[in-house]
């Protein structure tokens, strides 16, 4: 009994201690709580930025923070405006406004394309909230412009918790015969040739994969059937003349002072062209996408939708 | 005298019956009063709507379907954490024994040792009485998940019904085989029924094991939802949702966690009974026991933090956000509390290996190194406790000019962290190798082992090998930005000098010189795993990031190809060497036994831990991303809180264990009194 006691006393002594460091470690990390932020200032985009928002838990400020899965963001409103010329963008501002309604419009090199959507599930911030993170960003090597921030509310999406109605195809269709399609390289339209699915396929297009958790049935429906209606950001055809008169349309691969490398659809055969900058007479982004828009004549409606219904699977 | 103890023992029980109770009543937070401030509200108001019209006192008052429902006041989540807390260590000890029992069994089987059927006899009396409280738990989960989350469990269960029948099948097929397991035993004690008593065993564990699976399904779908439309929630996909993208790592992770668990729970109870043993033959008996259950536990928990960076990982890319919640936002300083919880494991392991030692003849040729296994460890244990962000006050920063501290800095990161816990695996294998070869003298020479010793270790270097070859062909693969395609080559270079030590061990095994084998592996492993690639870990930090997923794994695997290979060449290095001097048991001082109870309150603690964690990373989902927990009881509680809930269920847990261990061992009194 004596020994059984002992063990006793000796277990509660290591769960005493546990609680303790429990209690030191809550100490050292400020706690739970914190005060809830409101408004479009910079003070609320602060506490977003280091709460809600969970931004720090990819970009660092300066010696703020410690993670480096994103570039740190000190000086952030002065490179903006300098990623702003270089994109064509009319201010700083809007490139930041970019960067956060469509991470993958601009990935900064040497870091991964895994920013979220902060509007989307699980992060969810509001559009108040986002436009107040704006205003603190402008903060970080220049000075916050709340009316300008403003200006950009209509552009950013507004977080929505609600269930929408169920999408359901007009015919029945099985999501496996939708994968096989997409994947079938036998007949001439296959999807992966373009699009790279969970690793599978080429990576001309848009990499597909988790498509189904980002997008809605209609976006993936028009962007099948009007492939030009939106363009994915870094997937815009290019218009290339030569001096020799010789004119190529395709996708930009690669761009900087040596050399401009551009992939061409021949045939169905994808094919990149190395041009020197004494080579090129013209160079113009186009407005048409690459993809074919000839999918309703080369597939049935029940193949469309199990293509539709099997993307929208992939979460 | 004997009823005496008895009465004692009666009040005790009745005394911790009553203090339970008491607790799940008193442990009121004050938290989630909402649902029942909602019902005084809906009363009045139903008061108010009586005494305006009569017709309404006519009508019933329609059924509403209710979200969350709290008990008898006290917050439904706080209940249902206690309860799942509970449900799964006993769970993981019921799944975790009958692992062990059935190869300890066969090891008595083949090598006529009854020492080791009695072992595998009584591990197994204390799992049929453990198991109906497993089971009892498991009701009590049920009942308490659909009463107080009802809407969320009307979604899990249009999800998962057809699966929720197998989990009663299998539920019935693990209670039979244990059963038959258990009362069959002296029928199939000899010749070929001993066998089939095996096979019993065997099947126990295919069932308590798929149970386990099925179970993990549900919870990993919560983490990491498949098969649904993440809007409307339409079950598109019933086996992806159930085949989930975590399923499997957090499998993988809990079957290895439950022997480590099962392992240090059943070397407390042998400590105890040890410490209150009367004779000497007995002492002997639970000196063996608390051995054996050290050795599982031990055995399990040095391979348990690669299965949890795999888990790490995975849940890093089944969703970034929430992997970031885990390491860099609200849950990155429980890892500090973790930290502490694996420091305290790998100390008191290796504390009692060293204090075993002292029963061993011959073992004194190796005492002078382990005051230096101990610098390691602690050093070990010093640098992974190291936070990266001090907290500096504004003076403490002006001194050092910077947000860090321009030393400790360097201890805080991941790089740090990965290289220190790889030594601390390594010096604990260190430590269980001395203890084996404490009582061992002159070898015999490798080739008097015959070929099959020969066979052995080349399939073993082989498959090694083959699996570093095939993770640098994948390191190869890696679809990366040229900038960065450069800083995966030093990893394959490191691999490549692994694989040539590796063949070096095997030709010098071969050639007799078996310990020679042994240090060169673990000289090269040190220099890649822990110095190179600690160093290396701040250069892929600073230029390039990514890289430093593919370096833990790639410190990992040459890890893990050292252990391997040098545990098969010590099996052969001491087979049928000439032993020193015997093991003395039962001639263990008591502070080693106290090591044990540390393991087991430590792994205990770490489990309830870490299922916060697990928990806790949806934060307020019930199913991330897609359904939300709109309770009073949403958010993420501070660490302090966590820590008294947690201790609150160790509590729970071991006074219950020490009740159904208690109840395990009236038979056999009964016995002896007759």
């Amino acid at each position: 009994m004596k020994s059984f006691l002992n063990s006793v006393i000796f277990t509660l002594f290591i769960l005493g201690f546990f609680v303790f460091v429990c209690m030191y470690v809550t100490g050292l990390s400020g706690g739970g709580g914190g005060d809830s932020a409101t408004g479009i200032n910079p003070e609320a985009g602060e506490k977003i930025y280091w709460g809600d928002g969970q931004c720090h838990t990819c970009h660092s400020i300066g010696t703020s923070g410690s993670a480096t899965r994103g570039p740190n963001q000190e000086g952030l409103a002065v490179r903006a405006e300098e990623r702003a010329k270089e994109a064509g963008l009319a201010s700083g501002l809007e490139y930041l406004v970019e960067s956060i309604v469509n991470p993958s419009a601009y990935v900064v090199e040497g870091y991964d394309n895994i920013m979220p959507k902060v509007y989307d599930a699980p992060i969810m911030l509001g559009r108040e909230q986002i436009l107040a993170v704006l205003t603190y960003l402008q903060t970080l090597g220049g000075e916050s412009n709340i009316e300008a921030v403003a200006k950009f509310a209509e552009k950013i999406p507004e977080a929505s918790g609600d269930a929408a109605a169920p999408w359901v195809p007009p015919v029945d269709v099985d999501i496996k015969e939708g994968e096989l399609v997409f994947f079938d390289e036998s007949r001439g339209v296959t999807c992966s040739k373009c699009h790279v699915l969970n690793g599978k396929g080429s990576k001309v297009g848009p990499d597909l994969t988790g498509i189904g958790a980002v997008q809605t049935p209609q976006y993936l429906i028009e962007s099948v059937l009007k492939p030009s209606a939106v363009i994915v950001k870094g997937f815009e055809t290019m218009y290339l003349m030569t001096t020799d008169g010789m004119a190529y349309n395709g996708l930009l691969v690669s761009q900087n002072e040596e050399e401009v490398v551009i992939m061409v659809d021949e045939d169905g055969v994808m094919t990149e062209y190395v041009f020197y900058p004494d080579e090129i007479a013209q160079m113009q982004k186009q407005d048409v996408s690459i993809m074919p828009g000839n999918f309703m004549d080369m597939l049935t409606i029940k193949e469309f939708y199990g293509v539709i219904a099997f993307l929208l699977s992939q979460k | 005298m004997n009823s005496k103890k008895l009465n004692l023992k009666i009040a005790f029980t009745l005394f911790l019956a009553i203090f339970l109770v008491a607790l799940a009543v008193t442990v009121n937070t004050g938290m989630a009063q909402k649902n029942a401030e909602e019902v005084i509200t809906a009363e009045v108001a139903g008061d108010a709507e009586g005494t305006t019209g009569e017709a309404v006192e006519e009508e019933s008052v329609p059924y509403v379907e209710d979200e969350y429902r709290n008990f008898f006041g006290i917050d439904g989540r706080l209940v249902v954490w206690i309860i799942s807390q509970l449900h799964l260590m006993f769970a993981a000890f019921v799944l975790a024994v009958p692992l062990f029992v059935v190869i300890i069994e066969a090891i008595g089987a083949r090598t006529n040792q009854i020492k080791f059927d009695n072992l595998a006899r009584e591990f197994t009396k204390l799992l049929s009485t453990a198991f109906a409280t497993t089971a009892a738990l498991g009701g009590l989960l049920a009942f308490a998940l659909y009463g107080l989350y009802p809407g969320f469990m009307r979604y899990m269960t249009g999800v998962f019904h057809p699966y929720m029948f197998v989990y009663a099948l299998c539920f019935f097929g693990e209670v039979f085989f244990l059963y038959a397991y258990y009362y069959s035993w002296d029928l199939l004690k000899t010749g070929t029924g001993k066998w089939v008593h095996i096979f019993l065993g065997v099947m126990l564990n295919l069932f308590g094991t798929a149970l386990m699976m099925l179970a993990n399904s549900w919870a990993t779908f919560m983490m990491a939802p498949a098969g649904i439309d993440m809007k409307t929630g339409a079950v598109l996909d019933r086996t992806a949702a159930f085949c989930n993208f975590l399923w499997m790592p957090v499998n993988i992770h809990r079957i290895i966690a439950n022997v480590a668990f099962g392992g240090f729970v059943v070397g407390a109870y042998a400590a105890v009974k040890f410490m209150g043993a009367k004779t000497e033959e007995d002492k002997a008996h639970y000196d063996w026991m608390g051995y054996i259950g050290n050795f599982i536990g031990l055995a399990a928990f040095i391979p348990l933090p690669f299965a949890g960076y795999y888990l790490g990982r995975e849940i890093y890319s089944a969703s970034p956000v929430m992997g970031n919640i885990m390491m860099g936002g609200a849950f990155s300083w429980t890892f500090i509390v973790q930290a502490i919880l694996i420091g305290m494991l790998f100390v008191g392991g290796n504390y009692y290996l060293w204090n075993g030692m002292g029963r061993i003849k011959g073992a004194e040729r190796y005492t002078p190194y382990i005051k230096y296994i101990n610098i390691v460890i602690f050093f070990c244990f010093a640098v992974w406790l190291t936070p990266h962000n001090l907290p500096l006050s504004g003076e403490e920063r002006a001194l050092i000019g910077e947000q860090y501290h321009p030393f400790s800095k360097f201890f805080g990161v991941m790089a740090a962290k990965n290289a220190v816990v790889n030594l601390l695996i390594l010096a604990t294998f260190f430590s269980f190798l001395l203890y084996r070869r404490a009582n061992k003298g002159e070898t015999m020479p490798f080739k008097s082992h015959g070929n099959g010793a020969r066979i052995t270790m080349i399939i073993t270097v082989g498959l090694t090998v083959m699996y570093l070859l095939w993770y640098s062909a994948g390191l190869k693969g890696q679809d990366l930005n040229e900038t960065i395609k450069p800083f995966i080559n030093p990893l394959l270079t490191c691999i490549k000098i692994q694989i040539g030590a590796l063949i070096a061990a095997l030709i010098l095994t071969f050639a007799n010189r078996g310990k020679l084998a042994q240090t060169l592996l673990f000289v090269v492993t040190v220099s890649i795993s822990v110095i190179y690639f600690w160093y290396y870990g701040f250069v892929v930090m600073e230029k390039a990031n990514m890289i430093l997923r593919f370096l833990s794994v790639t410190q990992v695997s040459i890890v893990i190809s050292t252990l391997i290979v040098n545990t098969v060449i010590d099996v052969f290095l001491f087979k049928n060497a000439k032993e020193v001097g015997g093991i003395q048991w039962g001639k263990i001082p008591h502070r080693a036994q106290y090591a044990l109870l540390l393991l087991c309150v430590a792994i205990v603690t770490l489990m309830g831990l870490m299922g916060f964690i697990r928990s806790g990373l949806r934060m307020n989902w019930h199913i991330y991303g897609f359904m939300q927990d709109k309770s009073a009881g949403a958010f993420t509680p501070s660490i302090a809180y966590m820590g008294w809930v947690v201790s609150l269920i160790v509590f729970l847990f071991l006074a219950l264990v020490a009740v159904v261990f208690w109840l395990a061992t009236l038979g056999d009194k009964t016995k002896k009194h007759a």
